[in-house]
């Protein structure tokens, strides 16, 4: 990934920040990357060769690490980030069906995030409220009970245009559709249970 | 140490004499508790606490607006309890910002409790029935979450009221030898899945020989069905704290952690205050209490890796390293962090230690069955009318548990299986129903206690899709270190997947069955050894879907998605309502000539929209296994 | 390491302590407390193998093939973190054991690039012993072939490296870390996306590799090999 200018910069006295404040100890590796990822939203490769230098051991040890845990990510997050629960209750009542719906409208992959670095997709384990399943973080506020028509309505909320074009079926019939899928009985059936 | 004990003693009756009298206090007074634990904001519990704060505020009444934890009613959330001298506790549940308001104004402005939304009262009276008097509460005992979502977390007094921290002193007044006798005694088994003796791993922890020592709180909950780890963390986080300094205690360690996910921010926040606030009572730190026993905790934040929850991937991830499990022996209670021996219990095991001391070990043993007492705490989920956390005593059957503390299946549909244990457990069919709850009972019908998720699954669920979901899971979080385990379970994933693609083979049903059992036996870890455990039960109970599956192309439960169609039944179409047009997300319905609505399933993606939105009036939307093949012209199928 | 009480590696000194073993139903003399697969191996038993290296100190264990049965234990046990004792009856062939060990195998084989006619290591694989020894194939027949489509890295003047013929058993990342003592390697990712793999994933030659040719001495496959 290319640095912007004065990325590399910023890295560097974030990076040093951070370090003042532990021990150069491998023991310290985990919370010196959690707290470099807490200030700059991943962990870039200079960063990581930093670490490596002040806790004194194989650049490769701490690209290990970094790539073992899923809380460490290697590329900037996207502005808004999108989290699709993939707990139990959540698979059972079609989280992988709202998981689909986002990475057809963002064009993504889960894990990934848009060029424009507008949004990150995930998946996450279990969130606790399976009472409220489907469940969805959008910049972790829940999203309760989601729909797939509920996906773009997020979307358009985050400011996201939807140009609706069909890209997996291939037609380019309707070059623009009339209005968004009204809020249709769904919500209300399913609060009534 | 028995002239210390005079001053432990008079050192906690200070604590305690200033805990009850704020408590008393605190009744005297209307109050209000919001359960703001993680489950809680995730209904909006944080919106309802700022609805309290301003009507209280603008109705100017005098009363304390509390944050708690999490009562475990999930599919109540949010919830709230509200006091006010003269009245019992009530406790409301599903609270809307309008119920609040009117909680304010009718109630506490008013003399009107708005018992059209109360759930219970927390103590018996004589104008509402109080949560014993439901199935629910008559079939529930709790001991680790009895305080829970009734305490405020971040109050240390409001534990200390409640006897907490009494069974510290209790343990630092005896010797640490009696302490490890008196859990042994009460045959406590750890609660992390496996059911190992914890009193058993004290005294091995004890008798190792070593200047330093080190005791570890598991809290790296990493089922994706189950919470109860964070709930205890964030509701009532001193309970842990306690017994960790006890168990620190017995077996001799100096310094502590407890290993918490990254992902549980919340519950990391109320850790470190609750921490604070046992320092700053001298319960924490040098010479507690002035017993000349010094202890002390840190967090660490685990960076979210299942496989972390195995005792030596967690050691390794303290160290700094991948958290990729090694070799036992050694047992970390003989050789762990930094080679030192290492007592690692899970938040639940440590949470009764308290109860343990204060109560005694008859009393405990009295609870549940011989060889597993105690009670069990489940994350009831999926199919069942009350999902929650549950606390029940070992030996509870099944039944009792999903019929009448979960208070039985949603829409009236028909039992099929149940899955407990998550990841590491199995799918049981209804013909175990009645089989009584305990450590060695699921293990022997071939599931596992594991972290004590619970999920109840209906007719509309297909066996092999949630076998694959659990293996998919493991797999995802596989370290990969192992053979058997890295690509064992990816090649049972495989299969699994070909098979709810309606690809499997029928010689693949022997294969998986082999792989399950050489993974079993061969891999490294707990992660891997029961990986296939969600398969081999299903296998065993529910061998018949696997093959209609596999021999007949269909998906019995028709949930696997490529084994379906939908389509529109014309003869129950309304013609006139475009609902399910309008939910499509794809743009797949569309409106025939004639007004009836059909499905293109060449465009369908199949997401139920369709199905749930058809008014049930019309009905007309319907899943079909095998798929219809788009054969006919313009995908008309449907004759 | 002298404070270790975990798995010792057993050869310790002059004044080792020796004891009898039975292995498949002959006796042996071996030192007390050293690790089985290295006890049998000496004495000319063959047990399958690829991760362990003697001088490891506390064995990987990760790929699940030295596995025999020991009396008093009930479940088949990794010979290579078993420390022998006296009296120790070994069976290194059963039908669970040869069950496990086909399994494991065709495991390996099913996420391995085999073309072992064109392979550097054809002869001399750690793979094609253990089909030998033990009469297995060296194709994939029951399992789904998981491919891995990772693109060899023939950056190192002398040798190359072909990840989808890595076994992950982690041999050449030890030597390069305890031997060469130049750290140039690691185990990165997980799960099925394990790899070795350099800093940043980079070519050897981009990397702080001083091209010492340990780790191609370690690879029991032909994962690591000399240029033709």
């Amino acid at each position: 990934m290319e640095l912007m200018e004065g990325e590399l910069e910023q890295i560097q006295s974030v990076v040093a920040e951070v370090l003042k404040k532990f021990d150069s100890d491998s023991e310290q590796l985990l919370p010196i990357l959690q707290a470099v990822q807490g200030r700059l939203g991943y962990l870039p490769r200079e960063a990581m060769k930093m670490v490596a230098a002040a806790v004194e051991i194989p650049e490769v040890d701490v690209y290990s690490v970094g790539t073992f845990y899923n809380q460490f990510r290697l590329n900037p997050p996207g502005k808004n980030q999108i989290k699709v629960c993939m707990g139990t209750a959540c698979h059972m009542t079609g989280g992988n069906i709202i998981m689909d719906s986002f990475e057809r409208r963002l064009e993504i992959e889960e894990g990934e995030t848009t060029k424009d670095r507008e949004f990150s997709l995930e998946r996450v384990a279990c969130v606790g409220c399976c009472a409220l399943a489907p469940v969805v973080l959008v910049n972790d506020e829940v999203e309760a009970k989601v729909r797939p028509t509920r996906v773009d309505g997020i979307l358009l909320g985050l400011g996201k245009e939807l140009n609706r074009k069909k890209t997996e079926v291939g037609t380019e019939d309707k070059a623009q559709d009339p209005a968004e899928p009204k809020d249709i009985p769904a919500q209300e059936e399913g609060d009534a249970r | 140490m028995s002239t210390d004990v005079t001053v432990m003693e008079s050192k906690y009756q200070e604590l305690k004499k200033r805990a009850s009298e704020k408590a008393a206090v605190l009744q005297e007074k209307p109050y209000v508790m919001v359960g703001t634990a993680t489950c809680g904001r995730a209904a909006g519990a944080l919106k309802i606490l700022d609805v309290f704060k301003e009507e209280v505020q603008k109705h100017q009444v005098e009363a304390e607006v509390m944050e708690v934890g999490c009562l475990g009613h999930c599919y109540a959330e949010p919830m709230v309890i509200v006091y006010k001298p003269g009245f019992p506790a009530l406790c409301y549940g599903n609270v809307d910002e309008g119920i609040a308001s009117r909680l304010v104004s009718d109630f506490l402005v008013g003399d009107d409790p708005c018992f059209e939304f109360a759930m219970a009262a927390l103590e018996p009276n004589d104008f509402f029935p109080t949560f014993a008097d439901y199935p629910r509460g008559v079939y529930e005992q709790k001991i680790v979450l009895e305080a829970c979502g009734l305490i405020d977390p971040e109050e240390i007094d409001h534990y200390i009221a409640r006897d907490g921290y009494s069974a510290l002193v209790r343990a630092l007044a005896a010797e640490p030898g009696a302490v490890v006798d008196e859990i042994k005694d009460s045959r406590l088994r750890g609660r992390g899945g496996a059911g190992f003796p914890t009193g058993k791993k004290w005294e091995i922890c004890r008798n190792a020989d070593a200047g330093e020592k080190y005791v570890i709180c598991n809290a790296d909950e990493g089922d994706p069905g189950a919470f109860m780890d964070r709930a205890l963390l964030e509701s009532n986080p001193h309970q842990l704290i306690e017994g960790l300094i006890i168990a620190a205690y017995a077996v001799g360690a100096s310094q502590g952690y407890i290993y918490v996910r990254a992902e549980y921010p919340l519950a990391i926040d109320r850790l470190r205050t609750a921490l604070q606030q046992a320092r700053d009572n001298g319960l924490l730190g040098d010479n507690i209490l002035g017993s000349g026993f010094s202890f002390d905790i840190r967090i660490f934040q685990g960076s979210g890796a299942f496989v972390c929850g195995e005792e030596t991937a967690l050691i390794a991830s303290i160290e700094g390293k991948p958290g990729i499990p090694s070799h036992r022996p050694p047992f970390p209670a003989v050789s762990g962090l930094r080679g030192k021996p290492t007592l690692i219990d899970n938040v639940k095991t440590l949470s009764y230690v308290p109860h343990i001391m204060r109560n005694g070990a008859e009393w405990f043993k009295g609870i549940g069955t011989p060889e597993s007492p105690g009670t069990a705490v489940f994350a009831l989920a999926g199919k069942v009318v009350g999902t929650g956390l549950v606390e029940v005593p070992m030996g509870t059957s099944l039944r009792t548990l999903i019929y009448d503390v979960g208070n039985g299946i949603k829409d009236d549909k028909g039992f099929k299986a149940v899955q407990i244990g998550g990841p590491s457990g199995g799918c049981l069919p209804e013909s175990a129903l009645d089989l009584t709850i305990d450590f060695d009972s699921l293990q022997h019908a071939g599931a596992m206690m594991g972290s004590g998720g619970l999920v109840v699954l209906d007719e509309d669920d297909c066996m092999v899709e949630i076998a694959r979901f659990f293996l998919e899971f493991t797999q995802n979080e596989s370290c990969g270190k192992c053979t058997f385990c890295r690509l064992g379970t990816k090649q049972m994933l495989e299969i699994l997947t070909d098979i709810t693609k309606g690809q499997g083979k029928p010689e693949d049903l022997e294969l998986l069955w082999e792989l399950a059992e050489d993974i079993k036996a061969g891999s490294l870890c707990g992660l891997g050894k029961t990986a296939p455990n969600p398969v081999l039960s299903t296998l065993r109970f529910f061998r018949d879907e696997y093959e209609v599956h596999i021999h007949e192309g269909r998906c019995p439960a028709r949930k696997c998605k490529d084994l379906i169609s939908y389509r529109i039944v014309p003869q129950k179409c309304s013609k006139l309502c475009d609902a399910c047009i309008a939910s499509c997300p794809v743009e797949a319905v569309f409106t025939r000539p004639d007004m009836l609505k059909e499905i293109d399933l060449e465009k369908c993606v199949k997401c139920d929209n369709c199905l749930v939105t058809c008014l049930p009036l019309y009905d007309a939307v319907e899943k079909v296994s095998p798929p219809i093949t788009v054969a006919v012209e313009g995908g008309s199928a449907s004759e | 390491m002298s404070n270790n009480n975990g798995n010792n590696n057993g050869n310790n000194g002059n004044n080792e302590k020796m004891v009898t073993i039975t292995i498949d139903d002959k006796q042996f003399m071996v030192p007390e407390g050293k690790r089985l697969l290295w006890a049998a191996l000496e004495n000319g038993v063959y047990i399958p193998h690829l991760c362990a290296l003697e001088e490891e100190e506390k064995p990987s264990a990760g790929c699940r093939l030295c596995f025999v049965e020991i009396e008093g234990f009930l479940n088949p046990v990794t010979s290579c973190t078993q420390p022998v004792k006296e009296g120790m009856i070994v069976r290194t062939r059963s039908k669970r054991i040869d069950r496990m060990v086909k399994n494991g195998f065709e495991l390996l084989l099913s996420n391995h690039r085999l073309n072992c006619g064109k392979c550097a290591a054809n002869g001399s694989c750690e793979l094609q012993k253990i089909a030998r020894e033990r009469g297995l194939k060296l194709r994939v027949s029951r399992m789904r072939k998981l491919e891995n489509d990772a693109p060899i890295d023939d950056s190192p003047e002398n040798f190359s490296y072909d990840p989808a013929k890595c076994v992950l058993c982690g041999r050449c990342v030890w030597v390069d870390h305890n031997m060469a003592k130049v750290g140039a390697i690691g185990m990165v990712r997980r799960g099925m996306s394990r790899r070795v793999a350099t800093f940043g994933e980079t070519a050897l030659a981009e990397s702080n590799c001083t091209q010492c040719g340990e780790c191609v001495r370690a690879c029991p496959v032909g994962a690591l090999a000399v240029k033709e």
